[in-house]
């Protein structure tokens, strides 16, 4: 039986976005990258900071413009992932920064030690971050029509986490009032590979929930899984760009931060395609 | 593509992922105040202090300091406590301490303001607190940052010839949120 006969679409094309979306935004960062270093361009404090919440916005718009390509070839309403990148937006904004940072604090105690970096990571940061964005997809469109295949999942979980890592850089930059553009594209980058790939173990999740009988620790499982990469990546991104400090100054380390993002975006979109398409040849064979 | 109907086990599974997310948030919390509240035993001219474990601990800024310990992960301010022993008559009240103790904030601090000042009992022992606010700017010009406005609040002990003076100053975004656990601090402290 083929795919169109059955129903269950592969979505070929959105696996090529993802790819795309990584190495569009690792392009992105090298050209940002040289272009600052290069032109050295001089900003006043406005237009630093215009120009930081601009940066911040190209990760999501580059995948929304992959997404709208191929959208022409399998048809997915463009205004619902557009409203999950929107609410995966606004939970973060209302709900998770203020939480992790004004609630729990984790600036004042989670770099205390390797422990506390990966607990707290894992049980305030993680499940915070990674439970706002099941809801996103979960509490509107999962229980639609418009949600009819287990790709859609993965689709609508990484437009709600490309929602959250667009806020989490929006609040960076406004933060600190603008940023560097060479670092700060960098650290840009990899808070949207992160997001959009940890999200995405939820939508898989998420996906089998809806179209299958699974056990009540299935979606839990999904998103204790997230949350605990989610952790162990932010621990790990801190161990590997940690500058070395030598008598001839100090290395910056950020690139490998950005290596790391990449492998990691790379494998769990690698992993989630070889477990989605185990599971439409499984329910095709059933069908 | 076939959708299974809504079952109980569905409802089900959406209550287990909210209690475990609550839960491992109330985890979160309670190892966030166990970090938060670790404390190193300290010792010195007759004082004990539980002090806060992870802090750094800085010189004395003067002669009469005995412990100055800084937050460096705190936004803003780092958030400060410090423990200074000041020998005094034995008929100096309360009230005379405050006074030299706020000269001095006054002549070290910049835009200093005594807020309040009252006589209180400290988990069960008589002392005066004066409450005040200051500027903290960066001495570096070519740093184009605001000043931060920094509260503090001294607590002063008087007894047989000494006065020990404890103090906490704080970023004031993070002075309500810090205070439980200069209390603890305070509540530890041995004379």
């Amino acid at each position: 039986m083929t795919e169109n006969q059955s129903g269950i679409h592969e979505r070929r094309h959105f696996w090529r976005d993802e790819l795309l979306l990584i190495l569009s935004i690792v392009v992105l960062v090298v050209v940002v990258y040289a272009l600052d270093n290069a032109l050295q361009p001089v900003f006043t404090p406005t237009t630093l900071l215009l120009t930081g919440v601009f940066l911040a916005l190209i990760p999501a718009g580059i995948w929304l413009v992959f997404f709208n390509l191929q959208d022409r070839a399998e048809p997915e309403p463009k205004g619902h992932v557009l409203a999950i990148f929107g609410l995966g937006a606004l939970l973060a904004a209302a709900v998770g920064v203020p939480m992790v940072e004004s609630l729990f604090r984790v600036s004042n105690w989670i770099y205390t030690s390797a422990a506390a970096t990966i607990l707290g990571g894992i049980l305030v940061v993680g499940f915070t971050q990674e439970f706002l964005k099941y809801a996103a997809v979960r509490y509107s469109i999962y229980h639609t029509d418009e949600f009819d295949e287990p790709t859609d999942g993965v689709i609508y979980s990484t437009a709600a986490g490309l929602g959250y890592a667009t806020v989490l850089n929006i609040q960076f930059v406004v933060a600190n009032g603008g940023v560097d553009l060479g670092a700060g594209i960098i650290r840009m980058a990899v808070v949207a590979l992160a997001q959009a790939a940890f999200s995405g173990i939820t939508g898989y999740f998420l996906g089998r929930a809806k179209f299958e009988s699974e056990p009540i620790w299935w979606m839990p499982l999904g998103i204790t899984l997230a949350a605990v990469f989610n952790g162990l990546f932010n621990w790990l991104q801190g161990v590997v760009i940690r500058p070395t400090v030598t008598l001839s100054g100090a290395t910056n380390n950020a690139w490998l931060g950005l290596a790391l993002a990449t492998c990691v975006a790379l494998l769990t979109t690698g992993a989630l395609l070889w477990l989605v398409r185990r599971n439409i040849k499984r329910l095709q064979s059933a069908e | 593509m076939h959708t299974k109907p809504n079952s109980l086990g569905d409802k089900y599974a959406e209550i287990t992922v909210i209690a475990v997310t609550a839960l491992a948030l109330v985890l979160g919390w309670f190892y966030k105040t166990s970090i938060e509240n670790a404390s190193l035993p300290f010792q010195a001219e007759g004082i004990t202090v539980a002090a806060p474990k992870g802090w750094l601990q800085a010189d004395p800024a003067n002669d009469t300091e005995i412990l100055r310990v800084i937050n460096i992960n705190s936004s803003g301010f780092s958030t400060t406590y410090v423990v200074s022993k000041i020998t005094i008559a034995e008929d100096v009240p309360a009230l005379e301490v405050a006074s030299i103790v706020a000269l001095n904030h006054a002549q070290d601090l910049l835009a200093f303001r005594v807020l309040n000042q009252q006589e209180v009992q400290v988990y069960g022992r008589p002392a005066y607190e004066v409450e005040y606010a200051f500027v903290e700017s960066n001495p570096d010009l070519t740093h184009s940052e605001l000043p931060k406005v920094v509260r503090g609040v001294d607590y002063i002990f008087v007894e047989n010839g000494q006065a020990i003076v404890v103090s906490y100053q704080a970023d004031e975004k993070n002075y309500e949120a810090d205070l439980n656990r200069f209390l603890l601090f305070l509540r530890s402290i041995n004379f």
